[in-house]
């Protein structure tokens, strides 16, 4: 696309962010899950693995991949500022996606958490992966956070006891907003966030173009 | 403050918690009420953090203690770092909110 | 007494089931047993009576007197049907009174289906479902679950007898190995031991429940249903295959609070009722090639093992570290891969035990066969512990 000073004029001004350094965890099967951050370009992949979960009512995928997918396309576009995007990936498909962005150097808004593949706590881990960007690499201090579904407010304000901060405006509205602050981040990292780094190189090279998942167990019939 | 009672059968003198219809010693199905308080020594304890609709808290703690008189209870546990054996008291508070009134029970300090 | 056998037997795939009703669930499973033993529904299908055991139909689905509309939806009329509960031991329960009905005269054959839709609610829902058995004012008002009981009771038994965390995750692993070969298990991924116990991101990974259980010391929540047909061993030739014998049914009940039992590390409800079913078969724990004993928490597996009699008590755990319980070792336990990773629906437990049982006498285990087995025990566990069902079957000599 032409990049003309309209263009440029529509485009949020981009603060250098510290590049996420991807990270595996053994899984219980003993697969590995990568995680890592993407690059801009790498999100019209991605949303391919997105679409076909935005009609899908049980567990509220289908707003949350809905909202994934416009967050996504914002960041592809150029019209979102400061946000970035991980994924988790075991044996090169993709099996999950976070997301979220920087409010500014003191403060993050955590997106959206999706979990393609159920039942291996994959979303627990990619969730803390996003809490880890925010407030160990990024510098913040604290993250704004609310949840879609029983699931994800059981997993996140719960589990992690968030600060319940209502007068606050959470970007995706609505919902009360709560907050992961750096002192509650320090109380639950231990037992919440998993994974060692570095990285090898042949793990890194089975990610580095991720398959999209065949089928999904939420849409039963489906194939790609 | 609420209390918790233990049933004593009138007949053979037998403590019950919780209550019983028919003593578990003799044949009797009087019972009369008597404070169940003060201190006790811890049986079991666990930490659960898969808890049912209504509890909204990340975990909460469970023990099972007996008292001085001999009865075995369960109930909720406040205790940073809980030993089998150890003696702790008896409290009675709220263990669990309802929809119109709460339920008190039992929670060890 | 008449004698009592097994001529049909059928299992659904245990897990979600995505569409459908819960009388669907029930009768996939139903007209599987039907099949199998030859049996055609309609105008003479011969079926006296039929049990249907479920913990959960009313209280999740909204759904009372099933066994009447299962009857009905399965063309079996004007069968007599009764829906038995005695919440996860509702499937022995009801394959105990099917032999009743059927050794006291009165019934010829007799349909015994099992089922559960679980995952209609969330997990937490679910939860709060199963903790209904324990005693309403001195448990289930303080937010106790099944899950926290087996916590008190595991710290005590480590206490006790030296059970590590590391064991627990030995027999779990053994039963998912076990399901890989069972085509109608939930769960077919194995996991690892070292990366559920040792691995640095193990704790993360294997996170505690109700500590000192972890998330792969305990069972799944799923869907599923099965069933058996009963009929007289006397009237048995006009069904496909041969009858599998019940031979010993025992049951005890023990007090209903937790706290209150005798003794804090027994199961003595187990105890008493393998005894009883032991004393009617005219067999010893000796004679009994495999079982199914109910581990919805692997800690129930270990105990139960020693409260049935195969090994002392204390020492079930070391026989577990030592391979006793694997297919091919001293007492296979769970070929079935259990309820760890079959799966648990409450009310189909029961009976899905006992078709594990059957194919291990007829021979049909495939990939998980028990070489030559004639006798098999199943431990059917109710509440935690107060009521508890065994049933011993044994194959016929021809």
């Amino acid at each position: 696309m032409i990049v003309d000073k309209m263009e440029q004029s529509l485009r949020p001004v981009e603060t250098p962010m510290v590049p996420y350094p991807p990270k595996y965890i053994t899984m219980a099967t003993g697969e590995k899950l990568v995680i890592r951050q993407i690059a801009r370009e790498e999100v019209p992949h991605i949303l391919e693995a997105v679409k076909p979960l935005m009609t899908v009512e049980a567990d509220f995928y289908d707003i949350v991949a809905s909202r994934i997918y416009s967050e996504l396309l914002g960041y592809y576009r150029f019209r979102v500022k400061d946000e970035y995007c991980l994924i988790g990936t075991i044996g090169g498909v993709l099996v999950g996606i976070v997301n979220g962005r920087m409010v500014d150097d003191k403060v993050g808004m955590s997106y959206h958490t999706m979990t393609l593949k159920q039942g291996l706590r994959i979303g627990a881990q990619l969730f803390a992966a996003k809490m880890e960007y925010h407030l160990d690499f990024l510098n913040q201090e604290e993250v704004l956070i609310v949840a879609e579904s029983p699931n994800g407010f059981k997993r996140w304000m719960i589990e992690y006891e968030l600060e319940s901060r209502p007068e606050t405006w959470h970007e995706l509205g609505g919902v009360p907003t709560y907050v992961l602050t750096k002192a509650l981040w320090e109380k639950h990292k231990a037992t919440k966030l998993g994974g060692r780094r570095p990285v090898s190189e042949e793990l890194l090279k089975t990610c580095e173009n991720p398959t999209l998942p065949e089928t999904y167990a939420q849409i039963p019939g489906y194939k790609r | 403050m609420e209390q918790m009672y233990a049933y004593k059968c009138t007949e053979c003198g037998q403590l019950h918690h919780p209550k019983h219809y028919v003593c578990k010693s003799c044949v009797n199905r009087k019972f009369e009420e008597v404070p169940l308080e003060g201190e006790v020594t811890l049986v079991t304890y666990t930490k659960v953090y898969n808890l049912p609709e209504g509890y909204m808290k990340p975990y909460l703690g469970f023990g099972v203690v007996k008292f001085e008189n001999g009865l075995v209870v369960s109930g909720q546990l406040e205790v940073e770092n809980p030993e089998i054996g150890m003696k702790l008291m008896s409290t009675v508070g709220v263990v669990k909110e309802g929809i119109g009134k709460d339920y008190y029970g039992f929670i060890f300090k | 007494m008449r004698e009592v056998g097994i001529v049909g037997i059928g299992h659904t795939k245990f897990g979600k089931m995505s569409g459908g009703t819960f009388t669907d669930l029930l009768s996939m499973a139903a007209t599987a047993a039907l099949d199998d033993a030859g049996v055609k529904t309609g105008i003479g299908h011969g079926i006296d009576q039929v049990f249907v055991s479920t913990m959960g139909a009313g209280i999740l689905n909204k759904q009372s007197g099933i066994a009447s509309a299962l009857v009905d939806y399965l063309n079996l009329r004007p069968a007599m049907a009764e829906t038995i509960e005695n919440g996860p031991a509702s499937g022995a329960s009801a394959i105990k009174l099917g032999y009743m009905a059927i050794a006291s005269g009165m019934c010829d054959s007799v349909l015994v289906v099992g089922g559960e839709m679980m995952r209609v609610v969330s997990g937490w829902e679910g939860t709060d479902f199963v903790a209904t058995m324990l005693h309403p004012e001195a448990e289930y008002n303080y937010g106790l679950t099944l899950p926290a009981f087996a916590g008190l009771f595991t710290k005590l038994c480590m206490e006790k007898y030296g059970i590590t965390e590391k064991d627990l995750s030995i027999v779990a692993v053994k039963n998912h190995e076990n399901a890989v070969h069972n085509p109608v298990a939930h769960i077919h991924v194995v996991p690892d031991l070292y990366c559920i116990t040792e691995d640095e991101d193990a704790h993360i990974m294997n996170p505690y429940v109700a500590e000192p259980l972890r998330m792969y010391h305990c069972c799944p929540v799923s869907d599923g249903a099965a069933a058996v047909l009963l009929c007289a061993m006397d009237k048995a030739d006009k069904y496909t295959k041969k009858p599998v014998k019940i031979a010993g049914i025992g049951q005890a009940t023990d007090t209903h609070s937790v706290a209150e039992r005798e003794v804090p590390t027994d199961l003595l409800a187990v105890r008493l009722s393998a005894q009883m079913a032991y004393k009617m078969a005219g067999l010893t724990p000796e004679d009994i090639d495999v079982a199914e004993l109910h581990d919805a928490f692997q800690i129930l597996e270990i105990v139960e093992s020693e409260e049935v009699g195969f090994f002392k008590r204390g020492e079930g755990h070391i026989a577990a570290r030592n391979g006793d319980t694997k297919i091919g070792g001293k007492i296979p336990i769970n070929t079935s891969g259990g309820l760890k990773a079959k799966g648990h629906p409450l009310g189909a437990t029961g009976v899905s035990q006992v078709v594990e049982i059957v194919k291990q006498l007829r021979g049909e285990a495939t990939g998980r066969q028990v070489e030559g087995a004639k006798a098999g025990l199943t431990v059917n566990f109710g509440g935690f512990g107060n009521n508890v069902v065994a049933l011993i079957l044994t194959k016929e000599e021809a």
